[in-house]
């Protein structure tokens, strides 16, 4: 198997991604305008929205390979929804870190049952069952049907999830700036370029994660 | 009636199963041997559709096991090492349950006569937690007599038996054969082995040699 | 064929009676624990009264639908259910409305201890509390069995269940507090129509994809 960073294709993306990472925070540090009441909390927000969008998309995925798994017995497969679901959780994580960070200044306290955090929340302890089952569940090969259909009963149930927080505390409302349609261009802009930025990102994590999967796999083949 | 092709099954990425083919034709009836952990149980689990398998096919009466929906398996009747009913129910409960599992009528006279014969007559309406070993391997061989099936793969028919029950037992096998059923079992004891097959196929490191 | 295996999982129960009589200990077990630790007024009871009693639903059922399928571990009884020529989904279906059919009983059974210790008055609209909490039984039901098919066969499934089951329930207990809640202070059905609308969507959705999955999970 080739060396991942031996590919010059794999070597050019990460270096655009690592300059347009440096670009991205450049912008959000400089180039954002600084939101009165909330000053330097509010450029929390251009991250915070990335990352629980790279994390409910990496759930998606996870979703999706699980079902493929299933039907088609393929591994590349369990490889793939692995990768996204530890990458799905990192995100998550930086969700439930910088939510609070931004929300003490807004609401006056880190933790407010605010619909989208809740969710996240929520979510995030789905996936570490579906840890404990990769790690508990038997033998390899039935831990990842096992993986597999915890992947898709989770994520199926996000938007049940995301409804009844929403409607059980109709007083919270989701944190105004999320309503994208709203804002200015000067905050709109450069919040679309991070979400493009973090989801490259992404796509380079979630490559070079499948590439280590498929070499320890490899090497434990066999034996 | 039953052809395997190329099935290959890991555990924890140790391959025990690799590309295992054989064919059984109507009527016959082979014996797996081999040492412990060669694979055989994983086989038998794996033809029943207990087991998943990593790659191959299972050809039975001209369907592909692994790809139709269990009723075209009916006709193919498991029998593992654990008795596979339930504990709180009695041996003519289980039976009966069994039975209409797969859609067979049975005269509780015809399951209490097969039970006699078993000498489980006297335990019939117990719970089978408390039977022994010897009678739980007796009542599974009684399982196998009530049910209706062309194909039966036995994991270790005579195990935990006494003189008695080993007798029952090679009787019953006798007779099917006599009925030109077609019987895959496992066994150790080269004896019986030889007795009760047309051919043996002995698994080892995963393989059949 | 689902009425031969649901037939199996209510007399098994019959016969050898630890679900029911455990789930029902360990239900009033909970609520003494409620009533002990609870150092509220009567009238603050009241308000946490609904979460108090999904609370203890939620702990009997994750008990409940594990030793159901702990039957089938038992003498390798699932064995012969999955070999046999049945549609495997029926097996999830059977345990489902055999765990709805224990779950019920049990809640009979512990109802009217939870208010006599709890000291709270039964709702009005006794009709409607019934029939709202046997939907969100279906509901709970629908999600236990599910997770336990997926950690049946794992090293820790007593300790896995729990831990997957807990946070997937979760929009059923919002709902189903929502609607004790306004049921028990006689709310118009407006208000709460959308939780019952979440629950009906958590069966619908719990039950498929149990029915659907349970072909791959119940394969060792």
């Amino acid at each position: 198997m080739t060396n991942y960073f031996q590919k010059k294709n794999n070597q050019w993306s990460i270096l655009v991604i690592i300059i347009l990472s440096i670009i991205n925070i450049l912008n959000i540090v400089y180039n954002t305008p600084m939101v009165p009441d909330q000053h330097w909390a509010q450029k929390i927000f251009y991250v915070h929205v990335p990352s629980a969008w790279i994390g409910f998309l990496s759930y998606f995925i996870v979703m999706i390979s699980g079902f493929m798994y299933l039907t088609s017995r393929d591994n590349k497969w369990d490889n793939i929804g692995l990768a996204a679901s530890e990458i799905g959780t990192f995100f998550m994580a930086l969700v439930l870190i910088t939510g609070p960070i931004w929300a003490t200044p807004i609401w006056g306290q880190p933790w407010v049952w605010e619909p989208r955090l809740v969710t996240t929340l929520i979510l995030f302890l789905i996936y570490i069952g579906y840890f404990m089952i990769r790690a508990y569940g038997g033998y390899i090969e039935r831990m990842k049907r096992n993986a597999a259909a915890l992947g898709i009963v989770a994520f199926i149930n996000v938007p049940i999830i995301f409804l009844s927080v929403q409607f059980w505390s109709p007083e919270i409302q989701s944190h105004p700036q999320v309503e994208m349609a709203e804002q200015p261009s000067e905050i709109l802009s450069p919040f679309i370029f991070s979400l493009i930025v973090f989801t490259m990102l992404y796509t380079v994590m979630i490559r070079y994660r499948v590439y280590v999967i498929n070499l320890n796999n490899g090497m434990n083949e066999d034996v | 009636m039953l052809s395997v092709q190329n099935i290959s099954k890991a555990f924890n990425r140790k391959k025990i199963l690799k590309n295992i083919s054989f064919s059984q034709k109507e009527g016959e009836s082979i014996v797996f041997m081999g040492r412990n952990g060669a694979g055989k149980s994983t086989l038998f689990r794996i033809i029943a559709r207990l087991m998943t398998y990593d790659n191959g096919s299972i050809i039975f009466q001209g369907k592909n096991l692994l790809k139709v929906k269990p009723i075209h398996s009916s006709k193919l009747f498991y029998l593992g090492h654990s008795p596979g009913m339930y504990h709180p129910f009695s041996a003519i409960e289980n039976l009966n349950f069994l039975l209409s599992l797969r859609k067979i009528y049975k005269d509780q006279s015809e399951i209490l006569d097969v039970l006699d014969q078993f000498g489980l007559m006297e335990s019939a309406n117990e719970p089978i937690g408390v039977y022994s070993e010897g009678m739980l391997q007796r009542l599974k061989i009684v399982c196998a007599q009530l049910m209706d099936w062309d194909m039966i793969l036995i994991d270790e028919p005579f195990s935990n038996l006494d003189k008695d029950g080993l007798d029952l037992v090679q009787k019953h096998i006798s007779f099917w054969r006599s009925q030109n059923k077609t019987i895959s079992m496992i066994l150790h004891n080269k004896n019986h082995a030889e007795n009760f097959c047309d051919r043996i196929l002995t698994l080892e490191s995963g393989i059949i040699k | 064929m689902f009425l031969v295996l649901l037939k199996k999982e209510l007399f098994i129960e019959l016969r050898s009676k630890e679900l029911i009589l455990s789930m029902v200990v360990f239900g009033i077990a909970i609520v003494l624990a409620f009533s002990f630790s609870s150092n509220l007024s009567r009238a603050v009871v009241i308000n946490y009264a609904s979460g108090m009693f999904w609370i203890t639903i939620l702990f009997v059922s994750a008990l409940g639908v594990h030793r159901s399928f702990a039957y089938e571990k038992e003498y390798d009884a699932f064995s012969m259910l999955v070999t046999a020529p049945i549609d495997r989904g029926l097996i999830f279906l059977a345990k489902w409305v055999s765990g709805f059919i224990y779950l019920t009983l049990m809640e009979i059974l512990i109802i009217f201890p939870f208010f006599k210790f709890l000291m709270i008055d039964y709702p009005s609209n006794i009709l409607i509390a019934i029939s709202t909490t046997l939907f969100i039984n279906l509901g709970i039901m629908a999600v236990a069995n599910l997770v336990s098919g997926i950690a049946m066969r794992s090293n820790l499934s007593e300790i896995l269940l729990p831990i997957l089951f807990f946070p997937l329930v979760s929009p059923i207990i919002i709902a189903a507090t929502k609607i004790s809640t306004s049921v028990m202070l006689n709310d118009s059905y407006v208000l709460w129509e959308i939780w019952v609308l979440i629950v009906g969507s958590i069966i619908i959705i719990s039950g498929l994809a149990g029915y659907v999955l349970f072909d791959y999970l119940v394969e060792e």
